[in-house]
């Protein structure tokens, strides 16, 4: 999957005896010792398709005292730092069926341009046409010294098929240009640690390259011995400086994958479990502070085998809402999402905070949404929005009931919460009202 | 000085014996020496020796960095060692001057010391073609032969391509078309919705970044040396874009595999696209099939590490010197080559993912890289250490092949053109060879040869010369060289006074370009590759729109091709208006630019640089002058005669071409003055009334015959032409002239020299 010119950022990013540890590794410089770290503040939007089932998902009541339905019990040991937001709606119109505008219109919160991709309905449509939420608050973090990350911000996509179209894409670097998410838990690997391991397998070769230096040196004349001397100062040089490099990453641990999990269907539960190790490794690393995890696309077909659900989840969502048996395998593919975003959940909040106070949890706020309302009726009001931990100090563990408003409102409040406050974010018509109040 | 018989370098140094050592800011050529010279042989060369060589009772040799100030002081206060106070200020100055030029510097060194054949690593760009030959394996020129065009697909499809749908299947010239509202004029082809697919390879003629450009308003795609992962995906046609573009860097002389697809939905109201593309210090222009074949070709690995640029001091690339940087971007593009073998190792012969036993597969593929990057065999005690070693020790076999290709790519032996265990050897004859005439490595005729020990005489390693010209490496070589020794690569932007020359724009600086190459590349690969129809061919090659500009008889809309000239006005390449534009001035010509490159690109003659501080005399000053009137009246002081003597009459005898080339009788209302005179190197004086006549004397003179030899030669084998001989630069040339002066005949024996004639260490 590496394309020549990933090869050549690759390059640029990697360094080789020029002392480039410390950022690849975000280890503070010296300049900043001094002044007090504000605390870091982190996103993760994680996104899984086809709607929920609305009465099996949102509590019944507003405010701190509420009751966890069955497709997100598995939220209960952090309630009370969860909030439930009902009542936001993707208003806008324009081209594309709903499950494009849906997933395109979800984080950038404008429309789609029209384009040649004919959905089930509507006119056919081509990509956003503006940047998402967090390419936005990654920028803004990009742009100043200390909240600036190696990546900035990570994709993660979780058996997100091999085609490029607008049920695919959710993040977006600007107008017509999608972003997509790496869902090979090795090739993430590599971006994330893969000069690690090749400066490792540089430093385990450089004695052999200095004793070929010296058997060849007899070949040459005294005059031409020269360069094959220096050449081996260089080498020696580069030893020195990748063994002090390795003494800076020591206490940085490089997670371990599972050899050979391939790109399977029967595999989604093992690749979401690699995926969202890597996530939180590299936050602990502060590789990144803003993060994406994608479970498939608009339209998802994953087929969930191990829950003894033989139907694949779009065709099931099209079921109406007087088909319990439909309802209820819908209500468990909702729940085993909700299942993994516990465990993100859960391996955050068992992480202490890298220099800092609390868990990594305290200082991350992790969003799960959807592309649709419901699936059988394809509504693109009450889009699912749920909020588990502290990164943007809102005010959690509530139920929240909105009047049905613009979705491009939490948008700002996002953006807000990183201390980045926006007045308009995608179509500005949808922005008069601003950010959400009452959230903090 | 007669020199017709003496090499180039004794001349140079009897130059230099009347011009270095005079004191640097005295002009007047004394025979006595100066008197830092005086004082040196006076007071120190008893103990430093005549030239600072040393004694027996002072054994150092006096050499080293400091600069003549730095060294003027040292000397003051250290010199002579008994007794520092006797050495004045001015005596030191004076010494410290003296030696510098005469042998303390390193560049009074590079002088002294006699021309031979040093230890030299790969140059980038043979790094990058080796690399290239080393991780693809395959040899892609036996492909590329003589039909053109790519191969097209038509499916009734729609977004999804599905090979059962397919209608036809045809070979056509290029991507180009556009239907419109009508349906494609193809049978049993759906008017609504189709889709396409044409494939093949594209040539890249030169190293460098190539700008390609899809143009439709429907879905389209394009891979270019990459099947996976597509150069453009514009699938999914998003709102008012109909125009995409990204750029890949190849390297010249190479073919890669090529793929478009396209497909128009229900609801796209038209059909068309078009393949552009932007090759290097060129406008966009729609592929041509020149540069497409129909066949397939392997992926082509393509190193993106940057590099520090090469020495060129002495006029030509060369890998005779290291640096930390260096060493860093070999390790870099080591662990990128290693990384793209990696990620490919379904392909090596043999391996199977899941195989316990792939470890052999792998360990034998490791072998082999070995004895390529190596150009030639391996024992097995190296290979214990190159590659056993990580085996037995590496977590996996895919961890251990990554090692050891990271290990091969950074060992002396693959890095150094020349660590072979005996030079004669024929492995190291052929591995000279590849690096002489493509910069790779050598194909699998030229190991076969190698292998069974076949090029031990002369006659078989020219015999596989001979076969290596036919083929695009060799072809890229050459252009390299031409534009090296046209000095193009100092005309990358060329702009011209817009109320002058209305005209000039980039695209008539583009045409150009493909007008020079094209007659460059015809004069060369002809059968009689006559190195004095370069200079003195009447033929140029326009295409319509150059043709009107410069006053030749064409249809605007005709393509390029040969058109026959006023053989009284033209006169090969050297009159070629893209050289006229280059070497010019934005609104003015410049016949010093052009008078410059004629005595040192085509007759060969070394000119000190300017002196240092002048005000080019503005044409405001002197209205009523010409520029020849203006040139010699700036350069009139007998300072700058000294060279202008020369550099003059040659640059006046292209007056007639203005400053972008065109003919002209007239400058500021005056006739042109194109006549001069010109003193060859022994002195014999030679008067030309014009260009023409200048460039038949150079096609028939020793000197610019010796001096394009010499480049030549340079330009293949990275080494000075001296440290094969002190007469061989004479050998080549006296063969040259029996060869009528046969171009690649020359190169055959160029690259045979240098393959063939070295000497042990």
């Amino acid at each position: 999957m590496t394309t020549p010119r990933s090869r050549r950022e690759f390059i640029r990013q990697m360094g080789i005896g020029a002392a480039a540890m410390p950022f690849v590794l975000n280890l503070p410089s010296l300049g900043f010792a001094n002044a007090p770290p504000a605390r870091k503040q982190r996103l993760v939007i994680m996104f899984s398709p086809n709607g929920v089932v609305p009465w099996n998902f949102w509590p019944d009541e507003e405010g701190e005292k509420f009751t966890l339905k069955e497709s997100v019990t598995p939220l209960a040991p952090w309630q009370d730092r969860t909030l439930f937001l009902k009542g936001l709606s993707i208003k806008m119109q324009g081209d594309g069926d709903r499950h494009m505008r849906g997933i395109g219109c979800l984080l950038t919160g404008i429309e789609l341009f029209p384009g040649n991709i004919q959905g089930g309905s509507d006119t056919p449509a081509g990509w956003a046409s503006g940047h998402s939420i967090d390419q936005e608050i990654k920028r803004y973090l990009q742009g100043k010294p200390d909240t600036r990350t190696r990546f900035g911000s990570l994709e993660f996509g979780v058996l997100v098929p091999e085609r490029a179209d607008t049920w695919t894409r959710m993040v977006y670097d600007g107008p017509n240009k999608p972003i997509a998410p790496i869902d090979d838990p090795y090739q993430m690997f590599s971006k994330l640690y893969g000069q690690m391991k090749d400066q490792a397998g540089v430093r385990s070769i450089l004695d052999a390259v200095a004793e070929d230096l010296r058997k060849v040196e007899s070949r040459v004349s005294a005059d031409d011995r020269k360069l094959l001397t220096d050449h081996a100062t260089f080498v020696r040089e580069m030893e020195q400086e990748l063994a002090r490099d390795a003494d800076l990453q020591l206490d940085h641990v490089v997670p371990e994958l599972e050899p050979g999990v391939r790109e399977e269907n029967e595999n989604l539960p093992k690749i979401s479990k690699m995926q969202i190790d890597l996530l939180v490794n590299s936050f602990k690393a502060d590789f990144t502070r803003v993060a994406t995890l994608q479970y498939t696309n608009s339209v998802g077909q994953a087929k969930m085998s191990w829950l003894g659900i033989d139907e694949t989840h779009h065709t099931l969502s099209h079921e109406p809402d007087g088909d319990k048996a439909a309802q209820d395998q819908l209500t468990k593919i909702n729940k085993w999402f909700c299942e993994q975003m516990a465990y993100l959940v859960k391996r955050l909040d068992e992480t202490p905070e890298p220099g800092g106070e609390g868990s990594m949890l305290d200082h991350t706020t992790v969003v799960w949404t959807n592309e649709l309302g419901q699936g059988n009726n394809h509504t693109l009001n009450n889009i699912p929005f749920v909020l588990v931990g502290g990164g943007l100090d809102f005010q959690m563990g509530r139920s929240l009931k909105l009047p049905n408003v613009p979705h491009q409102r939490l948008l700002m409040s996002l953006a807000g919460g990183f201390g980045h406050p926006i007045e308009k974010f995608g179509n500005p018509n949808f922005c008069g009202d601003g950010p959400l109040t009452g959230l903090a | 000085m007669n020199c017709l018989h003496t090499t180039r370098w004794s001349l140079l140094r009897s130059w230099l014996a009347v011009c270095w050592l005079a004191v640097p800011s005295c002009l007047t050529l004394a025979n006595e020496p100066s008197p830092g010279e005086a004082i040196y042989r006076q007071q120190c060369a008893s103990c430093h020796g005549p030239q600072g060589e040393g004694t027996s009772q002072y054994d150092e040799r006096l050499t080293g960095e400091l600069s003549v100030e730095a060294l003027s002081a040292y000397i003051h206060e250290w010199m002579p060692e008994e007794a520092p106070e006797e050495c004045t200020d001015e005596e030191a100055r004076q010494v410290a001057a003296y030696i510098h030029d005469a042998f303390y510097s390193p560049i009074a060194q590079a002088r002294i010391a006699p021309p031979r054949v040093e230890l030299s690593r790969l140059t980038v760009g043979q790094h990058r073609q080796v690399l290239a030959d080393l991780v693809a394996g395959a040899d892609v020129a036996a492909a590329w032969d003589d039909q053109r065009g790519l191969t097209a697909e038509y499916f009734n499809s729609g977004r999804r391509i599905r090979d059962e749908d397919r209608v036809l299947e045809r070979i056509e010239d290029n991507v180009q078309f556009d239907h419109g509202k009508q349906p494609p004029p193809i049978d049993n082809l759906s008017a609504e919705e189709f889709a396409g697919r044409w494939q093949g390879g594209v040539h890249a003629p030169e190293t460098g970044e190539y700008e390609f450009v899809l143009k439709t308003k429907n879905g389209a795609r394009l891979w270019v040396n990459d099947d996976e992962t597509a150069l453009i995906d514009a699938w999914v046609r998003s709102g008012e874009e109909s125009e995409y573009r990204e750029t890949r860097f190849l390297l010249g002389g190479r073919v890669y595999p090529i793929r478009v697809e396209f497909f128009k939905s229900k609801q796209d109201p038209e059909a068309g696209l078009t393949l552009s593309w932007r090759r290097p210090k060129r406008v966009e222009e729609v592929v041509a099939p020149d540069y497409l074949s129909p066949h397939k070709f392997p992926e082509t690995f393509v190193m993106q590490t940057d590099f520090p640029p090469d020495d060129r001091s002495q006029g030509y690339e060369r890998g005779t010197s290291i640096s930390k940087q260096w060493d860093q971007a070999a390790t870099y593009a080591a662990i990128e080559a290693a990384g793209y073998v990696v990620e490919r190792l379904h392909e090596v012969p043999g391996y199977k993912q899941d195989d316990s036993r792939r470890g052999d597969a792998l360990r034998a593929y490791c072998r082999q890289f070995a004895e390529r990057a190596f150009r030639g065999p391996i024992d097995d005690e190296l290979a214990a250490v190159l590659i056993d070693r990580h085996f037995d020790q590496a977590n996996s076999p895919e961890q251990a092949t990554k090692l050891a290709l990271i290990l091969i790519l950074k060992s002396p032996r693959f890095l150094y053109v020349d660590l072979h265990d005996h030079p004669h050897d024929s492995h190291a004859v052929a591995a000279r060879l590849a690096l002489g005439l493509w910069d790779a490595l050598p194909d699998e005729a030229l190991r076969k040869a190698a292998d069974a020990d076949e090029l031990q005489t002369r006659e078989q390693v020219a015999a596989h010369a001979r076969r290596m010209l036919n083929h695009p490496l060799a072809a890229a070589k050459m252009l390299a060289f031409f534009h090296e020794w046209l000095n193009l690569h100092h005309m990358q932007h060329i702009a011209k006074d817009a109320e002058q020359f209305p005209e000039f724009n980039e695209q008539v600086l583009s045409d150009l370009r493909e007008s020079l190459d094209r007659q460059l590349n015809a004069i060369m690969w002809s059968e009689a590759s006559d190195f004095r129809q370069l200079l003195v061919s009447d033929a140029l090659y326009f295409n319509g729109s150059l043709a009107k500009l410069y006053g030749a008889e064409l249809p605007p809309e005709a393509d390029f091709q040969p058109i026959q000239l006023d053989a009284q006005r033209r006169s090969g390449v050297l009159t070629h208006p893209l050289l006229m534009t280059g070497f010019a001035h934005r609104e003015q010509t410049s016949p010093i630019h052009r008078g410059v490159f004629l005595a040192r690109n085509v007759l060969g003659r070394r000119l000190r640089p300017p002196q240092e501080d002048f005000d080019v005399i503005s044409p405001d000053l002197h209205p009523e002058m010409t520029t020849r009137e203006r040139v010699a009246l700036q350069t009139e002081a007998k300072a700058c005669q000294q060279c202008h003597a020369m550099i003059n009459p040659l640059g006046f005898s292209l007056e007639h071409f203005d400053a972008m080339g065109r003919f002209r009788s007239e400058d500021n209302k005056k006739p042109v003055d194109a006549s001069g005179e010109y003193r060859t190197i022994d002195g014999q004086p030679v008067a030309f009334d014009s260009a023409v006549e200048l460039a038949q004397f150079a096609a028939e003179s020793t000197e610019a015959q010796q001096a394009f030899i010499e480049r030549l030669f340079h330009h293949v084998a990275k080494q000075p032409l001296l440290a094969y001989g002190e007469t061989k630069p004479s050998e080549l040339r006296e063969q040259f002239v029996r060869e009528e002066f046969n171009m690649q005949t020359l190169l055959v024996e160029i690259a045979t020299t240098m393959a063939f004639e070295v000497e042990s260490p």
